[in-house]
């Protein structure tokens, strides 16, 4: 008892600092979100309130829609993303392709070429093709972006499930594609749903991609907080942070459920 | 299974998306896209929107914003000319609101369309930033939203007798070390602007970075009138951007430093400066610049977007909108717009900086040409 | 290898064995991602990478690069730098955050960790930016609540507004989206092998660097190359942090486009940066794969 007492001694100190690390920025971001007044030499604002928040809200910024067109499309992009880069990793991990290395290279591009010189000849396609000023095509563009993620990860997940299972599930009769969807992907499931967990971030962090594709029919909330980062309204940049978090830890959450029961169901087994 | 039910429940979403993907228009939109601060986007959308839209009944203004400084002017010069080479038949905004420096490329590059001929205000805005912009002939494409100004913000706690001229300055800053603070040239132009104005107050023959002809052979001349700048540099604080020195002023960090006076006002309005602090214009002058709204040749609402400008630039709007409520300088010729104020509204915009003040020391910017040679020579001689 | 040789062609049907329908069916299963990333980046990079190599009237050079190199070649090593420190630092944090709720004995501060680690992940590059300039400004709020707390006096407060600045919000950032793949990855390891060490009287130090971080190194490498990549291509962070000399190479490609409309450098630069990520990358992929190879 009494040792267990004293570990929490160096263990506090850790996680304090820790703990100052983590939140000693974000409250930064609270006081800002309510801060009506707040200037040099105060340490701490002097007066607060909802006046910004209000200003969010107003009908005609159409905050909340943005924020909707904001979810819709990160959503969207993990599915896209999902959809593609499940095949992609696997066969990445498990086949014997030409071409290996610089094909996974060809993934890093979109994240390691900073955009936008680029964004400005995707949009001319795009108004070529139709797609300016659509979801679709927003949803393209994050992607294009995300897809580093997930095809990466993907593919290290891939690469960690045991083959001997899978083989087993083979010599007991199962069809490849049931050892697959049966065996494979429910054990890769974890690392999945962290580069889907990323790819869903990414795409609500995005806002370069959406002006040059999205705008004017096409707004998200990233936008309005780049702006108002941009130009050191601090205020309205905080509380559309805040308003961002919601889907973010949302998603993460609910991520978290699946893969918990996943995790569980495998332990059964 | 349940990772194929998210799958799926993600999958019906995209869907949803696709479905939505195509907007609405069950309206006339007229989409009105500026660069510049958010407040420039709240102007619009709760100022001037609600005006038009009891002006032109069925027509539903929106408003974007690309971001403050050059970089928000350059992505609409972007959009434009991405449109332009895809060969699209009309563009997706109807009216622009950008910066000089673009607004020059913009119409030699064939974007705009000449409407101030077509508009009734058209002729209550006659400084030369309507002709000319740095350098480059606009007339008849743009028409100011408003006029703004970089000055010298101080708090006067902290500097008693703020400088008259640069070289009051450079004195106050051996003597203040650290105390001033000013962007460089890669965060915004009020850093940008000081550099210029630095330049051309060390020069012998300032004025002809304004008039030209542009001169290929003032180069030396350009990288002489910097050198002592990076002496200058050593005594002060580098910020990080336009809001970057506001950001300083705000914690105290630093007493003094160039800010766009606009900024200035809406930090103030915000409660994220002092109200305490002033502006000042120093000898031999600092820049300024307009806003110009411009409507892109081949705006889908091309006739709605004169109207909007018509009366974005009346002398009502500019009066009560753009000096009373948000405390910009006015786009359009000051009697016009004075005439329509009471004396204390008028007064408050002249606080610190009197009109005459304005006249002499607000200076135009360079010439396109001769503002990358400063720029460059900043670069190579003050930066390395 | 030999094992997926025997095995992959039975994916192809009842044909008999043969070397080509793996290679074939990788490739089909890699088309649809491929496609997406080069017909919407791909195609329309390469006129950017174009304009690179072209001088302002439409000659082929390589002027831009060499401006690109005298003007911003200190940039390109201080981007280098601030980005490998960055990944060392962030390389230490994730492991160890990962390797303690791995092996943590309390589930109190294990529950503890869990929850708090996380959150940076949810902040945007773009907030988190912004807080960090107003937090460790000289006086901003870090130093307003050291000097309160009485750990530090006001006159030693100074501002980590330069270099420090943009690798504190680097590390920041990208310590928990590691630290998430890492711990990942730990879970599913087979614990037989840490209680056997255990049972050994083996310390947990020890236990962490010896027994599993071997283990999870290939995703550690991938989560510390993605993040590599990422900070190269933030612009945010460099821009709010310090956009003064040295800066990053974002600031500078942003700054030749914004203030010069010159493209040309601007992608020399990106050029660069992508060489930068690609060099990192490929040295793990063919290490990678040789070692693949050798089992």
């Amino acid at each position: 008892m009494r040792a267990d007492a004293l570990a929490w001694i160096p263990r506090g100190i850790v996680l304090g600092l820790l703990a100052f690390a983590v939140f000693g920025p974000i409250s930064n971001l609270l006081l800002w979100a309510f801060a009506e007044k707040w200037y040099f030499p105060h340490a701490l604002p002097l007066e607060y309130g909802f006046a910004f928040w209000e200003r969010v809200f107003r009908p005609r910024s159409n905050a909340m829609e943005s924020l909707f067109t904001s979810v819709i499309i990160a959503l969207s992009t993990v599915a896209v993303c999902l959809a593609v880069s499940v095949p992609a990793g696997y066969a990445l991990a498990r086949l014997r392709l030409p071409l290996r290395s610089p094909v996974l290279l060809m993934f890093l591009l979109p994240q390691a070429f900073p955009g936008v010189a680029v964004y400005i000849n995707v949009a001319r396609i795009f108004y070529t093709l139709g797609l300016n000023g659509t979801v679709a095509g927003v949803v393209l563009v994050h992607a294009v972006h995300g897809l580093v993620f997930s095809v990466w990860i993907t593919t290290a997940a891939f690469a960690a499930v045991d083959r001997s299972l899978e083989e087993a599930a083979r010599n007991l009769g199962a069809s490849p594609l049931r050892t697959f969807f049966e065996v494979t992907l429910p054990m890769a499931a974890p690392g999945v749903m962290a580069g889907a967990v990323f790819v869903f971030l990414e795409s609500l962090d995005e806002f370069t991609g959406t002006y040059f594709v999205g705008v004017p029919d096409v707004t998200t909330l990233p936008l309005l907080m780049f702006n108002a980062s941009m130009g050191g309204n601090y205020q309205i940049a905080a509380i559309t942070a805040l308003i961002l978090l919601v889907p973010s830890v949302g998603f993460m959450l609910v991520i978290e459920r699946f893969l918990k029961a996943d995790v569980l169901a495998r332990i059964g087994h | 299974m349940k990772p194929s039910l998210l799958t799926a429940s993600v999958a019906a979403l995209a869907l949803a998306a696709g479905l939505a993907a195509a907007p609405l228009r069950a309206q006339t939109v007229l989409n009105v896209v500026t660069a510049g601060d958010q407040n420039m986007v709240d102007y619009i959308n709760e100022f001037l929107a609600p005006r038009f839209e009891t002006l032109a009944p069925g027509v539903t203004v929106r408003a974007a914003g690309t971001g403050p400084g050059d970089a928000g002017s350059q992505k609409i010069y972007e959009k434009l000319d991405a449109q332009a080479k895809a060969g699209a038949a009309t563009r997706d905004m109807d009216v622009a609101v950008i910066h000089q420096k673009m607004a020059g490329q913009m119409v030699k590059e064939g974007l705009l369309d000449a409407y101030v001929a077509d508009v009734a205000t058209g002729g209550l805005a006659t400084r030369d930033s309507v002709r000319n912009a740095l350098g480059a002939d606009v007339t008849g494409y743009v028409l100011p939203m408003f006029h703004s100004q970089i000055a010298l913000a101080y708090n006067p706690d902290l500097v008693t007798a703020p400088p008259k001229s640069f070289a009051d300055l450079t004195q106050w800053v051996k003597d203040h070390p650290k105390a001033f603070g000013y962007n460089g040239i890669k965060g915004g132009m009020s850093g940008v602007g000081f550099v210029t104005a630095w330049a051309a107050a060390h020069m012998d023959d300032a004025a002809v970075l304004e008039k030209g002809p542009y001169d290929a052979a003032m180069k030396p001349a350009i990288e002489k009138a910097l050198s002592g700048l990076k002496a200058f540099n050593t005594d002060v604080t580098l910020t990080p951007g336009n809001a970057g020195t506001l950001d300083m002023l705000n914690r105290g960090e630093i007493a003094m430093g160039p800010v766009w006076v606009d900024m200035f006002y809406t930090w103030q309005a915000d409660g994220r400066l002092n109200p305490n602090l002033k502006l000042a214009l120093i000898e031999p002058g600092l820049p300024g610049q307009p806003m110009y709204y411009v409507i892109p040749a081949g705006a889908a609402g091309a006739d709605l977007a004169r109207r909007f400008v018509e009366l974005a630039t009346g002398a009502e709007v500019q009066a009560e909108g753009i000096v009373k409520r948000f405390n910009w300088y006015p786009g359009i010729d000051a009697q016009h717009v004075r005439a329509k104020l009471d004396d204390a509204t008028w007064n408050r915009l002249f606080t610190d900086v009197s009109p005459e003040d304005l006249a002499a020391k607000g200076k135009p910017f360079p010439l396109a040409p001769y503002f990358t040679d400063i720029l460059e020579a900043y670069e190579r001689t003050v930066a390395n | 290898m030999s094992a997926l040789s025997q095995t992959e062609p039975a994916i192809g049907g009842a044909a008999p064995p043969r070397p080509l329908p793996p290679a074939l069916w990788g490739v089909l299963l890699v088309l649809p991602a491929l496609a997406m990333v080069a017909l919407f980046f791909l195609y329309p990079l390469g006129f950017s990478v174009v304009s690179a190599f072209r001088d302002g009237d439409g000659a082929w050079s390589v002027a831009n690069f060499t401006k690109a190199f005298a003007f911003y070649g200190r940039d390109i090593l201080f981007t280098l730098m601030i980005v490998a420190l960055s990944v060392a630092i962030v390389a230490v944090l994730a492991v160890a955050i990962g390797g303690y709720l791995t092996l943590g004995r309390n589930t109190t501060a294990v529950a503890i960790l869990r929850w708090l680690y996380r959150w940076p992940l949810f902040i945007p590059f773009i907030v988190a930016a912004q807080m960090m300039r107003s937090f460790l400004a000289k006086n901003g709020l870090m130093n307003a609540m050291l000097v309160n707390g009485g750990v530090i006096e006001p006159l030693q407060a100074v501002s980590l507004l330069d270099w420090r600045g943009i690798v504190v919000t680097f590390v920041w950032k990208q310590t928990p989206f590691v630290a998430l793949m890492v711990a990942g990855a730990m879970a599913s390891l087979d614990r037989s092998g840490i209680e056997a060490a255990r049972d050994l009287g083996a310390g947990r130090l020890r236990i962490l660097a010896d027994i599993i971080v071997p283990q999870v190194r290939p995703t550690l490498v991938v989560g510390l190359i993605l993040s590599f990549v990422t900070m190269l291509s933030v612009l945010s962070v460099p821009m709010m942090i310090n956009p003064n000399n040295p800066t990053m190479i974002t600031v500078d490609m942003a700054y030749r486009i914004n203030a010069h409309g010159d493209y040309g450098v601007a992608n020399a630069l990106g050029v660069v940066s992508y060489l930068m990520a690609g060099l990192v990358a490929w040295i793990y992929l063919s290490h990678g794969v040789r070692r693949g190879a050798g089992s």
